[in-house]
This record gives structure tokens, sequence and C-alpha cells, in this order.
């Protein structure tokens, strides 16, 4: 997993964010990301049919123009399961990316502010949790609390937080030691205030760079869970869930395989590429 | 340098102690009693008595957890509910075709990534540059499991030349092992080849432009030896860090690929545990695993320092 360190963005930086937005992989990676937004948003009016809509006359039907995508063995149109998918995989990822981004970065922030023996037992406490191997974590979190699409969006914020306050931590003690930050203690403000007034709004664009990166992997951590079963509950149409009920058909229909991997695929690459482009704005050293 | 590594052995165990401790609530925080959640619910009262004294059950927690992890430092992981097996046999069984294919994922994703990263540095901005760039984006916004369906639909069922699933130990049959090994090892492989060969373009970037590298090309030295003697021995560091990383979550990936290929490994093991609900195998695959894991990355840790001699101490 890739951290983010920044460098202060100076001179110039109008000129390099210009440079950023009409660069053709930020152009890229926001237009996967806008295709995956709107179909979220707009998937009841896309598509004619239902995501549970069943029709036992047109079971394993391959791409046709009444569907696309092909159905699945419920007759179940998998274009349309595919749109509403992206809700799902959507929703896991901005959710647990921002309780992660929120409580990570807290507890980072407090860790790296107040530091001795509280920065000690805080980034001891999230070496235990970097101690799993994230699917893995997730999965036990998941299996423990019981498989829903609330429990998955609590089992990767879980997961991630200790990237968060890895940061967090260390962009906190980076910044605490600025001339501002001293000034404003010698005006005699608090630690609270000068901590979420001065330091937090300091450090928020680098956590902002890794959430669009983990974003990524929360989709695909999501996609995981659903395979396994363990993410929300059928007949809620995931990609990963989908998958999982394609291997059963792979002979007979193998276009239930093609298209819920490639949403995956298409959304993460989109959100990966966007991270690296926002990675190299504010870090231009990794350009 | 015995001393430094000493330290790095000692500095795990409060991360093991804590790991230990999370393994041991997961079954504590299932909603209803400890008791049917180990036994299962068809346990007799009998059963259900032995194991309330076994585990200090009627005891406060920190009395729980002493008796549960003095057992499990005895090599006494408990009984798996469905199978009636000892877990640590379970266990043992269970990790040598998860390493086999840890290892076999790790030796293909090198194989790939290495020559890759290499050849993407020192042809910046060119074609193969770009074409290894978005080959390494790819492989790592595609899902494992993907992956592994795609290859099983093109290499086992339209070109059925390589099994979808299934395990052969070495030991009974090595070509049939291997045979069986590739479409797994190439699923687990590819998401880390993406990202060793991001690495090591970098870390060969870093490496191309320092003074050593052009006091090596002023002095006439052939450009191989350049970039694989002097630039690539000291690229390797970042890499080897990566590496240990990255196995590591290979471990984790282990869950995904050994369901789809039905490989007999922990992930496996994990998963069927999962729907048995068969908290014991739950619990001791769990730790076994996350102990793996820190292990490794203990490991990584000392190959670091051995490698770079800035880390040694004067």
């Amino acid at each position: 997993m890739t951290e983010v360190t920044i460098s202060p963005v100076a001179t110039g930086s109008s000129t390099r964010f210009t440079r950023l937005v009409s660069s053709p992989r930020a152009i890229l990676g926001g237009a996967l990301v806008t295709l995956a937004v709107v179909s979220a948003i707009f998937a009841p009016v896309l598509t004619p049919y239902g995501p549970n809509e069943t029709n036992f006359l047109a079971v394993l039907q391959a791409p046709s123009l009444a569907h696309p995508f092909g159905t699945d063995e419920l007759g179940r149109d998998i274009l349309t399961r595919v749109l509403f998918g992206a809700r799902v995989s959507l929703l896991v990822g901005l959710g647990s990316v921002l309780a992660s981004l929120i409580i990570g970065g807290l507890i980072g922030a407090i860790a790296g502010y107040l530091s001795g023996w509280a920065d000690t037992i805080i980034m001891r406490l999230m070496d235990v949790i970097f101690a799993f191997p994230g699917v893995l974590l997730a999965l036990a979190i998941t299996a423990v609390l019981g498989p829903s699409l609330g429990n998955a969006i609590l089992a990767i914020a879980v997961v991630n937080l200790p990237v968060f306050a890895r940061i967090a931590r260390a962009q906190t003690m980076v910044v605490r030691s600025l001339d501002f930050v001293e000034a404003k203690r010698a005006l005699g403000f608090g630690g609270w205030n000068i901590l979420f007034r001065t330091i937090l709004p300091n450090i928020a664009a680098p956590m902002l760079v890794q959430g669009s990166l983990l974003f990524a992997a929360a989709i695909i951590t999501e996609s995981y869970l659903s395979f396994l079963g363990l993410g929300a509950q059928p007949p809620t149409a995931t990609w990963g869930n989908m998958l999982r009920d394609a291997i059963g058909f792979l002979e007979l229909a193998p276009w239930m395989a093609w298209f819920s991997g490639f949403a995956i695929f298409l959304t993460v690459l989109g959100f990966n590429v966007v991270g690296d482009a926002l990675r190299d704005f504010y870090d231009p050293r990794t350009a | 340098m015995g001393r430094q590594i000493l330290g790095r052995v000692i500095s795990l165990i409060p991360i093991l102690f804590g790991v230990s401790i999370v393994v041991f609530l997961l079954v504590r925080l299932i909603p209803g009693d400890p008791v049917v959640a180990l036994l299962g619910m068809e346990a007799t009262p009998e059963a259900i008595a032995a194991l309330r004294t076994r585990y200090a059950l009627d005891e406060s927690w920190f009395v729980q957890y002493f008796v549960w992890i003095t057992n499990i430092l005895g090599g006494d992981f408990g009984r798996s509910i469905q199978s009636g097996r000892d877990v640590l046999s379970l266990l043992t069984m269970s990790l040598l075709p998860t390493l086999w294919l840890a290892l076999a994922a790790t030796v293909i994703s090198l194989a790939i990534a290495i020559p890759m990263g290499v050849i993407a540095a020192t042809r910046r901005d060119t074609g193969a540059d770009a074409a290894a760039s978005l080959l390494s984006l790819f492989g790592l916004s595609m899902p494992s499991f993907w992956i592994g369906v795609l290859l099983i639909l093109l290499f086992s069922i339209q070109l059925p030349i390589l099994p979808a699933s299934g395990y052969v130990a070495p030991s009974t049959n090595f070509g049939l092992f291997l045979w069986h090994l590739i479409l797994p090892a190439i699923t687990l492989g590819t998401a880390l080849a993406a990202a060793v060969m991001r690495m090591t373009r970098s870390a060969m970037l870093e490496v191309l432009q320092s003074d050593y590298v052009r006091t090596a090309r002023a002095k006439g030295l052939p450009w191989r030896k350049v970039i694989w003697t002097h630039a690539f021995g000291n690229a390797q560091i970042p890499i080897i860090t990566l590496i240990g990383l990255q196995f590591g979550q290979v471990l984790g990936g282990v869950v995904i690929t050994e369901t789809i290929f039905s490989w007999p490994g922990i992930g496996k093991l994990t998963v069927d545990a999962i729907f048995a609900r068969d908290y014991p195998v739950v619990q001791g695959a769990i730790l076994v695993t996350a102990a793996l894991f820190v292990l490794i990355n203990l490991i990584t840790d000392i190959i670091y320092t051995l490698v770079d001699p800035r880390m040694r101490p004067s």
C-alpha cells in the first residue's frame, strides 16, 4: 500500500493543477469514475428492467439487443444488475473510506500532536490491526458480525484505519513544529483548538489523496467479501456476488463472468488513475 | 548486527500479543454463548460443562485469555466442531499447500515484474515504458478472482489444457502438482507482479540518475553491467521491502484464490470454517496466518538490514 507524503504546494500550483486536470490519464480516470457514479445514480432510468426482475423464458441468454450483457440463471438482465451493482460498490467505497479517514485521521493526528505515551499506545494498537492481512481481517470481522452491507463497510473501515492513522500522525508531526502553529500556541490558543482548526485542515490533502487510492482497494475488498457471500446478501446485486453466481455456469453462460468483473476492473482502474494523478500533483517527486 | 536483529525480534512480542488478544476476542464478540460457538448447537451438557472448565469460561476474560493462550502455546488449538479433528493438525495439513502457492506466485511475479520494471526504467518515456506502466496499472486494478475466472474460462473450458481445480501433493506426483499449480499461481501472482514492477521501475529510475551510475558509464563499463550490477544492485533494497510486504498480502489473497481453485490451503480452510461456523478452526487459522504475516515482515526487515549496509550499526 502506498503511503503519501506531500511537499508544500508553492508557486505555479495553478499551472500544475491545469496540467493535472488536462492530462490524458486524469481525463481517463475521471471519465471512468464518472461512468461508475452515473451508473449508480441513474441505474433505474438507464434500463427498462428491475435488478431482481426474473424472466424464466429468458434464462441464460447470450448478449443480444434486448439484453446487451445477456441474462443470468434466473433470467435477470445482467446489464441492469451491473448498473445497480455500482451502487453497492460505491456506497461501500465511500462509507468505509470516509469512516476510516475521519476516525483514523483523528486518531493519528491526536497521536502525532500529543506524542509521548499516548502516541506509543495509539500507534501500537494500529500496528496490531496492521499485523493482519487486510482481506483476512475484513473476512474475520464480517464472519463474526454476520454478513451484511453495513458490516462489510465497518470491516473495510477497520482494515484501513491504521493507514490513515499513520499518515495523519506523520503529517501532524511535521505541521505542529511549523511557525504558524508555534505562533498560535504563543498567542495562547488551546491544544484542541490548534489540532482541529490549524493542524487538521493542513493535513487534509495527503489524507484525501490516500483516500482516493484506498477507495479503489475498498471496492476490490467489498467484491471479495460479496464473492465469498459475506457482503450484501442476495437478491441485492453486487459485482462480487454476480461473479460468484457465474462460476456455476462458466461452460453454459461465460458472459455471466465477463461483465461484472469488467465493471470492477474499470471502476478500480478509474480510482487508481485519479489517485495516482493526485499523488503526483501533491508530491511531484513521485511523478 | 546480531543485537539489531534480536531487537527486531523482541519488538514483535507486543504485536503478537495484540494479535492474540484480537483473535481471542473474535469468538467472544459473536452474539450468544461462546460455548455454543465453540461446540456447535448439538453439544451435550457434559461436553458444555467440560469446555467451560477447560477454558475457564466462568472466570473473568483476563483468566480466560490466560488459559486460552497457554493452551495455544502448548499446541492445543481445540477441536473442529465439524470434523472433530484436532485444529492444529488441520492447520499443519493446509499450511504446506498455501506456502507452495504463495511461493510459486511470488516466483512467477518476480520473473515477470523485475525484467519489465528494469526495461521500463532504462527505456523511460518510450513505448516499452508506457506499455509496462499500463500493464502494471491493469494488474493492480483487476480483482484476482476475475483473473482466476477468466483463466479457467480460457485454459480449462475453451482450450481444456489446464485443470480448473484440485491439488496433488508434490510427493505423490510432482508433474501433476505443477500442472494444478499453474492457474492459481498466475492468478495470485498478477497483482503482486504489478506492484513489484512499479516499484522496480521507480527504484531503478532513481538509481540511474545517481552519480555512481554516471561514473560507471563514464568509465566505459558495458551498459548491461551498469544496469544489473551497479544500478539494480542498489535498486533492490526498496524492491525487497515491497516483496516482503506483498508476500504477506499474498497470504490474504490466498483466501480468494484457494476458494476459486479448490486448493486445500489455509485460505480455503478459513472460508469453509466460516460457513460451517466452525469457530475453533476460524480462530486457529486467523491466528496462524496473522503470525505468519508478522514473521514474514520480520524476515523482510532482517534481509533489508543484511542487503543495505547503511542499515548496519557502525
